[in-house]
């Protein structure tokens, strides 16, 4: 069976001036993929190829066997969702409205969602432990919350694949851990995730493989124990990085 | 709906043409003297039924553009709508046009002012953006102005000058049913998708990324939508003339009541618009003698209504 | 010398400052209608007007003297002035804002005075100093109110050094005034009709009591419905006119005369009705307003003739025609004056 997600010797870039080449990559179900790199490296460029936001100046990206300008964007949406760093609405929907957002791809142009909708928003929420938060205005929701919102709502628009840019990027300790175990719960439900992240740490402790790209292209890609060594992060971030191992099996990054 | 069943009693009740309710009354059935049933038929209830029509295209145009330009502060005018078809207009006034040819001048310089914003964005670098749709706008809008002004200049102004004047304040004083019929079905074409696909608008308000991920076409829908706000914007703007205030002002009472949900906020910011338009026109038909411009009447009577609202806590929408 | 006597030094500057002017300047000081001292030429030759009631008043006193027009005469103004005026060019109005000339064009016609006529208050005295002072024109206002229209046509003759011609209009004037009372005093107030001026195409516009643009109007004894609180021009709405009901509907839209038998939302009103609606000629001048000026003099007749159609003396067409001869220098035959007023 065909991957659920990828791309084969992608270059990405705005109009015609690459930023990234020869980027190939993978992405199974049940597993988190964490996308590692220095800010620049065109890691959000790189999302947004894969989901056709912006169109691939060279290589393709395959959804299944699908290739991405085959497909309709509902169709894209079915099979591919998206969690961004942070929600850019000026306006104060309340959670379950953002929720149900995620019916688009599924209900035809004239429709509204409607009860099974949002029974299936509710239980998204509801297995992140976030139920309570439905009828919250968003814009009075935690930075934490909100993006275990957006999870939910990647879980409740039934696609096997999900991206995520950063997902953790501006939130609070524990915040952090908890959205850490809600993507690993999208994984172990069987969804394929793919995010970037800054923090080796995070990317050691949440997933399964790692893809490191420098400025101008991917480094390595493999599990992340084979990965990430101290030898490619330094080459990553251009400084010293050394790693240990941590009483309870866990890799820690020093710089 | 109550509110605007009331608006509309108390716009068809309230004139200066004295009617008792009783004289009201028996025009409605059917009957009445020949002279209350001109002033019922010809005059007052074509124009509360315009006022209605004109505050809820309006108000929906607002509405929808609030929505695809994520920016609660937009106004149907932002594409410069109302300039140009408020320039068409003027020039039909300065070339002495007959009424309904000032009318569809108006509407097709709207609308053209519109598609010339788009062809203009479209063929820019990074076109297709808000941001230089909307720089677009407010340059061809500008540019619209300046051809008012100059009209303006170009005017009689013994006789001309006022009459442009007048029109670019707003007006419903010399709506006749015609005037109605014409504007109506446009502004119908223009609702018709915004109600139709009124749960997916809503979604483009999380921005263009977010919104295709989940399967919106957003930019095509966002054309639609501007296509629809324009149709709708410059029928009005050629029926009643150049009025501020209600495609901005409106959507946020609405959101108030109904939350950001476009699917909820366009037809109570509709209703909430004709309500408000009616009751804003019969002042300006009853409060003096002479017309006061709904332009005045709608800054004058919104602005206190709008910032109080805003006072009493901007929830809709974020900081 | 123990005192210097400061007097005669004084004096002495004062007959240098004063005298050299009229070594240079042939004029005369006039003190116009804002009460500023004004030295004008002996005889204007290059006389600009402001605006166009100015125009129409320099015209009747001394066409000769014109640099141009306000605004150039429409195609059928011509018939109706001489023909020398009808090539003279389109400057502008100088009056207030939305002026349609800078000073750099009004010197470019060389004007060596410059004549306003019409309100007189602080921002029209002000205006005329200012233009006075940069363009180095003088600049003379005379008042323009109805009433006051026949000293204002002898003091514009008298700045403009027609006092003969001048004397001959005014008196023109004056009688015009007496025979409109004379005719008034055997009208009781009762029997005068409700008047409505309508202006614009839809005849929404109009003109209030007291108003610039409908003065003559009262001044013929018709009641203007139209208690508007505005000065100037206003929009009202065909109910509001229904509710007013008037008896005679003025006005000065062609299209508006033609089309208002056919609009719905006019009919009941009295005056359409009974066939009442009277279209103002316009050419080359209105006989209401446009431009308020000495124009409406024989408006007072014509309107005399359409409010009052049993007490009205004398034969309007002989009127119209001495009027048109005595003020615009034009002698239109019969068939011209039954089309000027609409047959």
């Amino acid at each position: 069976m065909s991957p659920l997600l990828q791309a084969r010797d992608l270059t990405v870039g705005h109009g015609a001036k690459p930023i990234l080449s020869g980027v190939g990559l993978t992405l199974e179900r049940g597993e988190v993929l964490c996308l590692l790199g220095p800010n620049g490296a065109g890691k959000t460029t790189l999302f947004r190829s894969l989901m056709g936001l912006l169109p691939v100046l060279g290589g393709e990206v395959r959804l299944r066997e699908a290739a991405l300008p085959t497909l309709s964007r509902r169709d894209i949406a079915a099979r591919l969702a998206y969690v961004p760093q942070a929600l850019t609405t000026p306006f104060a929907f309340r959670a379950i409205d953002l929720m149900l957002m995620a019916a688009a791809a599924r209900l035809g142009p004239f429709a509204q969602p409607g009860r099974a909708e949002r029974e299936r928003a509710l239980a998204a929420m509801a297995k992140l432990g976030i139920a309570d938060l439905a009828e919250a205005e968003i814009t009075r929701l935690s930075g934490g919350q909100r993006q275990m919102v957006l999870i939910a709502r990647a879980m409740a628009q039934g696609a096997e694949a999900v991206v995520m840019d950063e997902p953790t990027a501006s939130l609070d300790f524990a915040n952090r851990i908890r959205v850490g175990r809600a993507i690993r719960q999208l994984a172990d439900d069987g969804a394929g995730v793919i995010l970037s992240t800054h923090d080796p740490d995070q990317a050691a402790a949440l997933g399964d493989r790692a893809l490191l790209v420098g400025r101008g292209g991917a480094l390595a890609m493999g599990k992340v124990a084979e990965v990430m060594t101290p030898a490619t992060l330094s080459e990553l971030y251009g400084i010293p990085v050394r790693r240990e191992l941590l009483t309870d099996g866990a890799l820690h990054f020093r710089g | 709906m109550l509110g605007l069943i009331a608006a509309l009693l108390v716009g068809a009740a309230v004139g200066p043409y004295p009617l008792s309710l009783r004289q009201i009354a028996e025009v409605l059935s059917g009957g009445g003297e020949a002279q209350a049933q001109t002033v019922l038929w010809n005059i007052r209830l074509p124009r509360v039924f315009a006022a209605a029509l004109v505050g809820a295209a309006l108000s929906a145009a607002g509405a929808a553009y609030q929505t695809v330009f994520r920016n609660p502060l937009v106004s149907p005018d932002i594409l410069g709508v109302s300039a140009g078809a408020g320039f068409g207009a003027v020039l039909g006034i300065l070339l002495g046009l007959p009424v309904m040819a000032i009318q569809m001048a108006g509407f097709g310089a709207g609308i053209g002012t519109v598609a010339l914003v788009m062809l203009l964005s479209l063929s820019l670098r990074g076109g297709g953006q808000v941001l230089v749709l909307v720089l677009c706008g407010i340059a061809v809008g500008a540019l619209a102005g300046a051809g008012i002004s100059l009209v303006k200049l170009l005017a009689d102004p013994e006789q001309q000058l006022p009459a442009i004047t007048f029109w670019l304040m707003g007006s419903l004083a010399g709506i006749k049913r015609p005037d109605v019929a014409a504007a109506l079905p446009a502004i119908l074409l223009g609702l018709a998708p915004l109600i139709a696909l009124r749960w997916r608008i809503g979604i483009l308000s999380l921005g263009d990324d977010e919104a295709r991920s989940m399967g919106i076409e957003a930019g095509r829908l966002r054309l639609l939508v501007i296509a629809c706000a324009t149709l709708m914007t410059s029928a009005s703007v050629a029926m009643a003339g150049v009025i501020g205030w209600i495609g901005l002002m409106v959507p946020h009472m609405a959101r108030l009541i109904t939350g950001p949900r476009f699917d909820r906020l366009l037809p109570v910011a509709m209703l909430t618009g004709a309500g408000f338009m009616v009751l804003v026109d019969t002042a300006a038909r009853t409060i003096a003698v002479m017309e006061v411009p709904l332009g005045i009447l709608t800054a004058v009577l919104g602005a206190p209504v709008f910032v109080w609202l805003l006072t009493r806590g901007a929830k809709s929408w974020a900081e | 010398m123990r005192h210097f006597p400061s007097h005669a030094l004084k004096g002495a500057i004062l007959a240098a400052l004063t005298a050299f002017p009229a070594f240079a300047f042939d004029g005369q000081t006039i003190t116009d209608a804002t009460g500023r001292e004004v030295l004008v030429p002996a005889n204007p030759a290059r006389v600009f007007a402001a605006g166009p009631p100015a125009s129409t008043l320099l015209y009747t006193l001394k066409p000769e003297a014109m640099v141009g027009w306000v605004r150039a005469p429409k195609k059928g103004d011509l018939p109706f002035l001489l023909p020398a005026t009808a090539e003279l060019p389109e400057l502008g109005r100088l009056t207030g804002k939305g002026d349609t000339l800078n000073l750099e064009g009004l010197l470019a016609s060389e004007p060596d005075l410059i004549v306003d006529y019409g309100t007189v208050n602080d921002t029209y005295k002000d205006l005329a100093a200012r233009v006075q002072e940069q363009a180095g024109v003088p600049y003379v206002l005379i008042d323009g109110s109805f009433a006051a229209l026949p000293q204002s046509i002898r003091d514009m003759g008298k700045v403009l050094a027609v006092p003969e011609r001048a004397e001959t209009l005014a008196a023109y004037a004056e009688a015009a005034l007496a025979e409109n009372d004379a005719l008034l005093a055997e009208i009781p107030e009762d029997q005068r009709p409700t008047v409505y001026l309508a202006r614009g195409p839809e005849g929404l516009e109009t003109a209030g009591k007291g108003s610039i643009n409908a003065e003559i109007i009262e001044r013929v004894g018709g009641r203007n419905v139209a208690e508007v609180e505005s000065k100037g021009l206003a929009n009202v709405s065909p109910e509001q006119v229904q509710g007013w009901a008037p008896e005679v509907i003025i006005t000065i839209d062609r299209d508006f005369a033609a089309n208002v038998g056919s609009m719905p939302e006019w009919q009941g009103v009295p005056a359409v009705k009974n066939g009442r609606v009277y279209l103002a000629p316009s050419a080359p001048f209105g006989f209401i307003d446009t431009p308020p000026s000495v124009n409406r003099l024989i408006g007072l007749k014509w309107l005399a003739h359409k409010l009052y159609p049993d007490h009205a003396k004398g034969d309007l067409k002989a009127d119209v025609a001495a009027f048109y001869g005595l003020f615009y220098g034009v002698k239109p035959d019969e068939a011209a004056i039954t089309a000027l007023l609409g047959g």
